[in-house]
């Protein structure tokens, strides 16, 4: 019975642990207590089977795995990040771009739902953050798509679906947290998943597109009474048009001078003259572009050009990602500061939110390192890798069968939970399996945005329920009545979107050429990492300082 | 029962205390690390105190804030089935997890992290890099944090008895059990 029970040690530990998360009790405490349970268990069987290679001194071993966690500069830019979103979203960006860029697109059939996805993209490559964008799009966005007479099951579901980009969309934190966990730099991560990110959000735009011709009465145009930004669209366009000529000639002049990023360079230079030209014929009311011209480039630059400041920077290799994130969380400041819309309060709340998800996010992850010295210790690794090397079909099945488990772990359990508990688990299987881990990331960071749709515990259908109205309501500009939203009707609008992540999941596994840079000239941001090199302060830890969540199997003697 | 309950008070204090005033500790590192890079890319210079100070105050951030986080319910659950037992039966489950996965866990990093801390201060160990930081501030957060959520565990087992015994309203009734991880925002919870 002992030698059976040592033998299965590891799957053992693992279903103990699903019990144990299951309780209900903090994932971070769970996860570390399963781990301290079986390491003493591991010891007292140790004697019964050679896979298990544990002995007391090894617990000496956890403080120092525990600073591993805090010496992370990788992790370090989570709280940047956050910090950044939080800012941005409390000092009203949301809100003003979904009112200008809502203004621009009303007109045309479906214009208001590409309103939100293209908002939902500019927030998810500044912030991140799932919940912010679901609530302020669901909040502004939604009473005008009711109050118009969109289709309620496509309104919930493309505000949801637009929240969601912040989760593939650089800088996300997901992305982070799967850099760390498969040993890649989070600026690889980046690179691989902006295209990708990309063509999911050129995906939902013609998704709209395409109802907006076969059932046009689903998505209908904003009337001109809803139009309160005067003016038409085409002073835009020849600014548009201007500025683009402006950054062609400074990137032909800029292309013999600068070696690397002539053509960001130049694309900056032509925004900053544009934005200038905005400012100062709204400033002298020179009356050369429209009122809604004006607004349009006023709001949308300065938040174009943080993100050039953040991800510009990072995909240069000028700046690393814990630095992007720094000089990003700055910039924030400095505009809600220019916007006039800082205060104690905000600043104190935004810390406050910082800190809880820091928090949490970092117990989880250093309860997962107690586990894992266990799990590894006793050769846990080998059974999962024998359990997916048994798949058929190679790396496609493996694939396959990875995505699968994800997709059904994420309608039930959040993806940090996820990222820390299984993906370290595969990423050793996925690596010998000759997977490029960027490419594996970018197809597990789109599954895990899924999982941010899926009923019934798909967040951003809560934070979509939590903003839609229940009951029927009088609209406020129209007086008439409209019908609250029911949840199934949530639900049925976010499986459209479902189908489109599954289509974006196929493709990526299709054409890895989308998120695997090739040789290119760029500089790879991990070269110019600033590496702190490991003093060994893990007080002999088994894998020191260049800690890459998939720890190698300890080598005890 | 009062008594305890007092304590659990002077605890929570405490917790609270240093929690919140902790968080302070970001904008400082945001500070820092925006000049360090932007000092490294003008100036092709950079200290590794600076650099290393940028971790530390993350560092000490999460770690003196989760026994903070602990008191506010924040850490992540999965509540696929304790969203669906009774409120008796998840504070239960709530008071044995503190006993017996949470009072391990803590006591066994206390006690290893204190001598890591105290060999480390009393050698006056330095980091291994050039012009570092002394390593003592970082091993000692290892050993705060751990203690901080030790006494908070204390406190939370001090009231969820007495939550048990009905003596007290659930201070933790207004957080939703088991919310996002993400969330910034008031957690809506589902309405049906």
């Amino acid at each position: 019975m002992i030698d059976l029970i040592a033998h299965n040690l590891a799957p053992i530990m693992f279903l103990a642990l699903i019990a144990f998360l299951l309780l209900g009790y903090p994932v971070a405490f769970a996860l570390a207590a399963n781990g301290l349970f079986f390491f003493f268990i591991a010891v007292e069987l140790s004697p019964y089977s050679n896979e298990i290679s544990l002995s007391w001194p090894l617990l000496q071993t956890l403080p120092g795995r525990v600073l591993d966690v805090m010496r992370n500069d990788t992790l370090l830019a989570i709280p940047f990040f956050t910090f950044m979103g939080i800012i941005l979203e409390k000092s009203g960006m949301a809100e003003d771009l979904l009112d200008t860029v809502g203004q621009l697109f009303g007109p045309i059939r479906g214009g208001l739902a590409y309103a939100v996805i293209l908002v939902g993209a500019l927030l998810a490559a500044t912030t991140g953050v799932v919940a912010a964008s679901v609530i302020a799009m669901g909040l502004i966005s939604l009473p005008i798509m009711l109050r118009y007479g969109y289709d309620r099951p496509l309104a919930t579901g493309v505000i949801a679906a637009s929240g969601t980009l912040a989760q593939i969309i650089p800088p996300s934190l997901v992305l982070i947290v799967l850099a760390d966990q498969l040993g890649r730099s989070v600026g690889d991560m980046y690179s691989g998943a902006l295209i990708p990110g990309l063509i999911l959000t050129a995906l939902y735009c013609a998704y709209v597109l395409v109802i907006s011709i076969l059932q046009p009465q689903k998505v209908p145009a904003l009337p001109l009474a809803a139009r309160t930004l005067r003016g038409s669209a085409f002073p835009l366009l020849v600014l548009m048009v201007a500025a683009l000529a402006i950054a062609v000639a400074c990137y032909l002049l800029l292309l013999p001078r600068i070696e690397n990023g002539a053509a960001i360079w130049a694309a900056t230079i032509a925004v900053v003259l544009a934005y200038l030209f905005a400012f100062s014929d709204k400033k002298f009311s020179l009356g050369y572009l429209s009122d809604l011209a004006q607004r349009v480039v006023i709001v949308l630059v300065p938040p174009l050009a943080l993100i050039f400041l953040v991800l510009g920077t990072i995909f240069l290799g000028v700046a690393t990602p814990t630095e992007g994130g720094a000089m990003g969380a700055a910039g924030a400041l400095a505009m809600a500061i220019a916007r006039r819309r800082l205060s104690f309060g905000l600043l104190s709340e935004a810390l406050e939110a910082t800190t809880r998800l820091s928090c949490f996010v970092l117990f989880i992850l250093i309860g997962s390192r107690i586990f894992s010295l266990t799990f590894y210790g006793i050769n846990g690794h080998v059974w999962v890798e024998e359990l997916f090397l048994g798949i058929p079909g190679g790396a496609w099945g493996f694939l396959i069968a990875v995505n699968v488990l994800v997709f059904i772990l994420g309608c039930f359990i959040d993806f940090f939970e996820i990222a820390f508990i299984v993906v370290p688990l595969l990423a050793p299987v996925a690596a010998k399996l000759g997977i490029d881990l960027v490419w594996f990331g970018v197809i597990l960071g789109v599954n895990l945005q899924t999982s941010f749709l899926t009923p019934p515990f798909g967040f951003a259908l809560f934070y979509m329920r939590s903003v839609a109205p229940v009951k029927a309501y009088i609209d406020k500009v129209t007086g008439g009545k409209i019908a609250g939203i029911e949840t199934t009707q949530i639900y049925k609008g976010a499986v459209h979107f479902i189908i489109l992540q599954a289509i974006m999941i196929a493709v990526i596994v299709m054409f890895p050429g989308l998120s695997i840079t090739d040789e290119g000239p760029q500089v790879d941001p991990s070269t110019i990492d600033i590496e702190i090199l490991g003093p060994d302060l893990g007080g002999g830890g088994t894998d020191g300082g260049t800690d890459s969540g998939v720890p190698p199997p300890p080598s005890f003697d | 029962m009062g008594a305890l309950l007092a304590i659990s008070r002077g605890i929570d204090a405490v917790t609270r205390f240093v929690g919140v005033q902790v968080r302070w500790l970001i904008l400082v590192a945001v500070i820092v690390s925006a000049a360090n890079a932007i000092i490294r890319k003008t100036f092709d210079t950079s200290s590794n105190a600076w650099l290393e100070l940028q971790w530390l105050l993350f560092g000490a951030v999460f770690m003196l804030a989760a026994a903070y986080t602990l008191q506010k319910n924040a850490h992540v659950r999965i509540d696929v089935i304790s969203s669906r037992i009774s409120k008796t039966a998840r504070d239960v489950i709530d008071l044995l997890g503190h006993i017996f996965m949470l009072a391990p866990i803590t006591l066994i990093l206390i006690w290893l992290s204190a001598p890591y801390f105290v060999d480390s201060f009393m050698e006056g160990e330095n980091s291994n890099n050039a012009g570092g930081l002394p390593v003592w501030p970082a091993k000692f957060l290892v050993f705060a944090g751990f203690l901080l959520l030790f006494f908070q565990m204390i406190s939370e087992i001090i009231k969820r008895s007495a939550v048990l015994m009905g003596i007290i309203a659930d201070p933790a009734a207004e957080t939703v059990h088991g919310h996002s991880p993400s969330d910034t925002a008031p957690s809506g919870g589902h309405n049906e």
